[in-house]
């Protein structure tokens, strides 16, 4: 795909250290987010960010430079999500967070002086309060599409269903989170 | 309007506008949904709300702590060391195999000229001294495999001697 994926590939086939050690800390925001979006639970997340590198490295003969390394590093991170929650309970991503379990906080920016910045935060909150309230496969839809700004055919990749599924989560995740905005759930 | 039009137009919202279609029909698209939502205010409201939600996604700070990522390189290090070191021993024990392989081909032939020759000074018949070749070569196997079929059976318990 691109010299930057050819490079990835190769360190990877080598179980180079240094390369893995950039890896981690470039993609160390995206990554987490995704995995606490599809966990909900911070603890757990943390477990399955750890666990993903080391996959990563087992396994790294494996990503072929076609594609993006972050889509193969989703796919992987999704596999043991799906592998921790079929130990838990025999379960798809259905199994996630949907049995009133805590949510995660929204820490504190720090910045929440003015009136505007306080508004967004608690709309912000209420987003993040209704993504748990969403079924999982909605919320990996919504969390790769607009946060991690993947392209339909890569959530398609990362989530291996068809290109028409990805496009009624987003929709309906979407929907789904229109009346958290507008702060009526909580 | 249709419900069919309120829902083809929400669904271009959420999508950003474009079903990543081809650039003529994402042209097309924009174009029809832009009409649409200057005459429908529902869809309007949709369009302004799934902006706001989007933002609010972007906005929800998640970021991994400086120890999860730390902890991480340590533990991926400390993993690529012990594959490495499981690479250095399978590449030991596939050496040895192969010397070990090579030596054994060497040395039966050279004790097969052994027996021979000491059947030949001893004027033994031919089966005879074979059937000794035989037997010290496979003995050392034959006891070996004795000893560890008696590990952890009766007859190692009596013994005492074959406790892993």
């Amino acid at each position: 795909m691109t010299q930057e994926s050819t490079e990835i590939a190769r360190g990877l086939r080598r179980r180079d250290p240094d390369l893995l050690d950039r890896l981690i800390e470039q993609y160390q925001h995206r990554l987490f987010r995704y995995l606490l979006h599809l966990t909900g639970r911070r603890e757990l997340a943390e477990d399955l960010f750890q666990e993903t590198w080391i996959r990563v490295l087992e396994r790294g003969h494996q990503f072929n430079d076609k594609y993006a390394f972050s889509t193969w590093l989703f796919t992987v991170a999704r596999n043991l999500t799906i592998d921790h929650m079929r130990r838990k309970q025999p379960a798809s991503l259905d199994g996630l967070l949907n049995d009133g379990e805590t949510p995660f906080d929204v820490p504190a920016t720090g910045r929440a002086s003015a009136f505007d910045m306080t508004l967004q935060r608690e709309q912000t909150e209420q987003i993040a309060a209704g993504m748990q309230h969403l079924p999982a496969e909605y919320r990996e839809a919504l969390t790769l599409r607009f946060q991690e700004g993947m392209s339909l055919v890569e959530i398609a990749s990362v989530a291996r269903v068809p290109l028409g599924t990805v496009k009624s989560r987003i929709y309906r995740g979407l929907s789904a989170l229109e009346p958290w905005l507008k702060g009526a759930p909580l | 309007m249709n419900t069919d039009a309120h829902e083809r137009a929400r669904r271009l919202i959420a999508l950003g506008g474009a079903e990543e279609g081809s650039g003529a029909d994402e042209v097309a698209s924009n174009a029809w949904l832009a009409e649409h939502l200057e005459a429908c205010a529902g869809c309007r409201g949709f369009a302004d709300n799934a902006a706001e939600t989007i933002r609010g996604l972007r906005a929800v700070p998640m970021v991994a702590g400086l120890g999860l990522v730390s902890m991480t390189q340590m533990r991926v290090r400390r993993r690529a060391l012990e594959l490495q070191r499981q690479r250095e021993r399978l590449w030991l024990v596939a050496v040895s195999c192969t010397t070990v392989t090579l030596c054994a081909l060497v040395s039966t032939v050279a004790l097969w000229r052994g027996f021979e020759w000491l059947g030949a000074r001893a004027q033994l018949a031919s089966a005879v001294w074979q059937v000794g070749f035989l037997v010290f070569c496979v003995l050392p196997a034959v006891v070996a495999g004795m000893l560890l079929l008696a590990k952890d059976t009766h007859l190692a318990d009596h013994a005492g001697s074959y406790q892993g």
